[in-house]
């Protein structure tokens, strides 16, 4: 029986007609914190990169805050847990209010669809939501490009996981004609912030988006694609972090 | 026998009724059209009076214009401007080979750029006859020079990089009269030559392209329209060009506090002869001799 829910929901990711149509939207790469060998992530490290935007001349401009849930099937018999996606990821974003992201990582698939999805799956009770993030923060203004800096919490705790950095070039959404711009911002970017000696830096490790089927235009779906393997990448070093240790 | 327009202004010369009857010319547009047609008459029936302005022409460009053959007897004299826009537009398209050019009647822009960016994914262009195809002069069809004869805007599109709007004034004839950039993902109606895009980079470039416009109008007016095409199309390594004085791509303005990649092409060194033509302005995208070059604000000084 949940073996035939899964094939339903397969189908309606194929023939989603909302995969055709995703907008276009402006450039955006988002970072993760990876502290150096043996030190963590704490909120002072927050406040230093916040003031750090500041003197570049960003401009504080509002809040911002992006979630994503893992997802774990409901089954009778536990044993079959083993036929589903290992890993189903449900994504808000802030730019997007009205809509949700799916996205399976090791099927290599993203998938946009309606906030009203939510819903449905709480009726369904198909799925249930086993650990879920919260990625907030503030957000500046310099210009053509639009920072993001924040936060990574566990949606009920106020432990601080991570730091994630998004930067957004407005007036372009082409990735390959924006390669050199974000290399050198970024380089402007390391060059303030290594003035303030952290134990740690921001890196980007582009997601080959060809292998989800999306195209060299950016969409909100690439966003999602981003957050998706920030998240993996941010799990495996704390769990780097926790295995140091032991 | 002086014309009443529609909108109750009084035409003395009635040369060019259709023209100066437009519904919506402006007096200022109107003298300008009663002035124009007064010289194409003067210069058809006392060609002796303009020898004077057509001896000496040294540039290799408006002779190749002038000797163009004309289609019919009649519209010659609207025909020859309208030979050397389709000529600029297509040997434009010939040397560049990324770029997209459209021409529209002024309403039909303000619709389009309404309708922006609904076709920013895909490149194909709307309707054929907006499309700007050099294999339309070839066809002998008089309905391609009468839209040829109101052409007031001229959109050039690089996909992914920029889209500048070139008004004409008037329409059909070969000089522009102003002139904007605005992102490729843009749209909305204030995008048109005299408005101003949303973007920090798009609204210097326009700045800068406005000075331009000036120069090429003053100094080389016979050829404005080519040279400010030309110099427009330098602008599709704007975000691939570093710049020639201090060699990065982005740097922070000082008086502006923004970081801007190259916005300046210059203008006064851009030539239009057909040798530079063939060196093509357009070909290599890294630093080689015949790039143009590029500067960020900071970096560029007025003599350039």
């Amino acid at each position: 029986m949940s073996v035939v829910y899964c094939h339903i929901f397969r189908r309606l990711i194929s023939y989603n007609p909302y995969r055709k149509k995703s907008t276009t939207m402006p450039l955006k790469r988002v970072f993760f914190w990876q502290p150096n060998a043996g030190s963590t992530v704490n909120s002072q490290i927050l406040n230093e990169v916040s003031q750090c935007v500041e003197s570049i001349n960003g401009v504080k401009e509002g809040r911002w805050k992006a979630t994503l849930t893992f997802y774990k099937p409901m089954l009778r018999d536990q044993a079959l847990s083993a036929e589903f996606p290992r890993e189903f990821i449900g994504i808000s974003l802030p730019e997007q209010p009205n809509k949700y992201y799916f996205v399976l990582r090791f099927n290599k698939i993203v998938l946009e669809s309606d906030s009203s999805i939510q819903l449905i799956m709480e009726k369904l009770q198909s799925y249930k939501s086993r650990v879920a993030l919260n990625f907030e923060g503030f957000q500046y203004q310099l210009g053509d490009f639009q920072l993001r800096v924040g936060k990574v919490v566990p949606s009920h705790s106020e432990n601080l996981r991570g730091i994630v950095m998004e930067v957004e070039y407005l007036p372009i959404s082409s990735l390959e004609k924006s390669k050199q711009i974000m290399e050198e911002f970024f380089d402007i970017w390391q060059d303030a912030i290594s003035k303030r000696s952290l134990p740690g830096r921001f890196i980007h490790i582009e997601p080959d988006f060809s292998d989800y089927g999306l195209a060299d235009h950016y969409t909100s779906q690439h966003t999602a694609v981003q957050y998706t393997h920030v998240t993996s990448q941010l799990i495996a070093s704390v769990q780097a972090v926790q295995t140091g240790r032991n | 026998m002086p014309l009443v327009c529609p909108d109750g202004a009084v035409v003395a010369y009635a040369w060019k009724r259709q023209l100066a009857g437009q519904a919506g010319a402006s007096a200022v547009d109107r003298t300008r059209l009663a002035l124009k047609a007064f010289t194409d008459q003067k210069r058809r029936f006392f060609p002796h009076l303009d020898d004077e302005e057509d001896g000496e022409g040294t540039d290799t460009v408006s002779k190749k214009h002038r000797n163009l053959p004309a289609l019919a007897e009649d519209n010659q004299d609207n025909l020859s401007d309208c030979k050397t826009l389709s000529d600029v537009l297509t040997n434009l398209e010939k040397e560049i080979p990324n770029l997209k050019v459209s021409t529209y009647e002024r309403l039909d822009w303000l619709k389009r750029a309404s309708s922006l960016p609904a076709s920013a994914n895909d490149n194909t262009m709307e309707a054929p006859k907006h499309n700007f195809h050099s294999t339309s002069i070839l066809r002998p069809a008089p309905q391609n020079v009468a839209s040829m004869d109101k052409v007031a805007v001229i959109e050039l599109f690089f996909p992914s990089i920029f889209r500048a709007v070139v008004s004409l004034h008037p329409a059909g004839s070969t000089d522009p009269d102003s002139v904007a950039f605005f992102s490729p993902d843009e749209g909305g109606s204030y995008m048109h030559s005299r408005g101003s895009s949303v973007y920090h980079v798009f609204r210097q470039i326009t700045e800068h392209a406005t000075v331009a416009l000036q120069y090429f109008l003053g100094i080389r007016s016979k050829t404005a329209l080519y040279s400010l095409l030309h110099w427009i199309c330098s602008y599709q390594t704007l975000f691939t060009k570093v710049c020639n004085k201090c060699g990065r791509l982005l740097a922070m303005d000082r008086q502006s506090a923004l970081i801007l990649p190259p916005v300046h092409r210059p203008y006064r060194t851009l030539s239009v002869s057909k040798q530079s033509s063939s060196q093509s302005i357009s070909s290599t995208l890294d630093q080689g001799s015949n790039a143009p070059e590029a500067y960020h604000i900071g970096c560029f000084s007025d003599n350039m």
